[in-house]
């Protein structure tokens, strides 16, 4: 099984790869509509959204905690 | 000729170093790589017993059997130490948070799943709610990634469950803070709920109950 080099989430069936190929390195959720991986802003924005409709946090501490997670991705790293 | 031999030897010093220090440093790199794991997994023993704010560096080297020098080798200092102990955590409980409610339907499966993956890090996992404030922004930063996991596949199941009217219309952030408030407060007062005992095993389920009686849709 591998993880998202973009996100850090655990890919294990075919359908949580961009595009359903499991050659790739990275999530349905990091590609975009073309199959080709989000630039490092697309995804800050993205997780930023993310953890402010799931958890309801303040959108500036939100973005410090996604730049602090992506920074230990080796996408980002 | 002085320099050409002195080129030469040179060279075969270089080959020499080619041909022996690889082996040895692989070695050297597996021992170093072998002890950092003893530090980090006896720290993640000790925080879940002791708490961070309380186990000392020397008690990690003493239960470890290494020196307090060695730790310090490998952690300039002991939030560093800290920092990579609540990573390594967060790497293992993210992975099994998603093994066990990757592919669950409804929203009841992941409550559940949430608890199961819980269970088997509870004392880490207590120590690290009650602390949270106390600790380093690296190590809070890893507290918002573990919640990140379960706050994705509840995103996804509440969704599904609202989208085929099992569930209220409610907001996701909400229904998420609402179930962390919760189990959160019988984490922290585990003293009083079960002393002694694992509070997720003795009222996880009655939790899991109740929190799908309140977001419920009820017909008519």
């Amino acid at each position: 099984m591998k993880i998202c080099i973009a996100c850090g989430m655990p890919m294990e069936d075919a359908s949580d790869y961009a595009m359903g190929d499991t050659g790739k390195d990275y999530c349905k959720f990091c590609a975009r509509p073309d199959g080709s991986m989000q630039s490092y802003d697309e995804k800050l924005e993205g997780m930023t959204d993310f953890i402010v409709r799931t958890q309801g946090l303040d959108k500036q501490a939100a973005r410090a905690a996604a730049k602090a997670m992506m920074a230990k991705l080796p996408a980002w790293s | 000729m002085k320099n050409i031999a002195e080129t030469g030897r040179q060279m075969s010093a270089i080959n020499l170093k080619d041909n022996i220090n690889p082996q040895r440093e692989n070695q050297r790199q597996k021992q170093k790589n072998a002890t950092r794991r003893l530090i980090v997994e006896t720290a993640l023993k000790l925080f879940a017993l002791k708490g961070f704010t309380t186990t000392t560096t020397a008690s990690i080297s003493k239960e470890a059997g290494v020196s307090h020098g060695t730790i310090f080798a490998h952690f300039k200092t002991q939030e560093e130490l800290l920092v990579a102990v609540i990573d390594e955590f967060g790497n293992r409980i993210n992975l099994r948070l998603h093994e066990l409610a990757g592919g669950k339907n409804g929203m009841k499966e992941v409550l559940e799943a949430h608890i199961q993956g819980l269970e088997e890090y509870e004392n880490f996992y207590t120590r690290l709610v009650t602390e949270y404030r106390l600790l380093p922004p690296g190590a809070r930063n890893t507290f918002v990634l573990i919640q990140s996991a379960i706050s994705f596949h509840i995103s996804q199941a509440l969704e599904r469950d609202i989208s085929e009217g099992r569930v209220k219309n409610l907001p996701v952030h909400l229904v998420f803070n609402g179930w962390i408030g919760l189990l959160h407060h019988y984490l922290t007062n585990n003293d009083l709920f079960s002393p002694g005992g694992s509070v997720l095993q003795r009222c996880g389920q009655e939790l899991v109950q109740y929190y799908m009686d309140l977001i419920t849709r009820t017909s008519g």
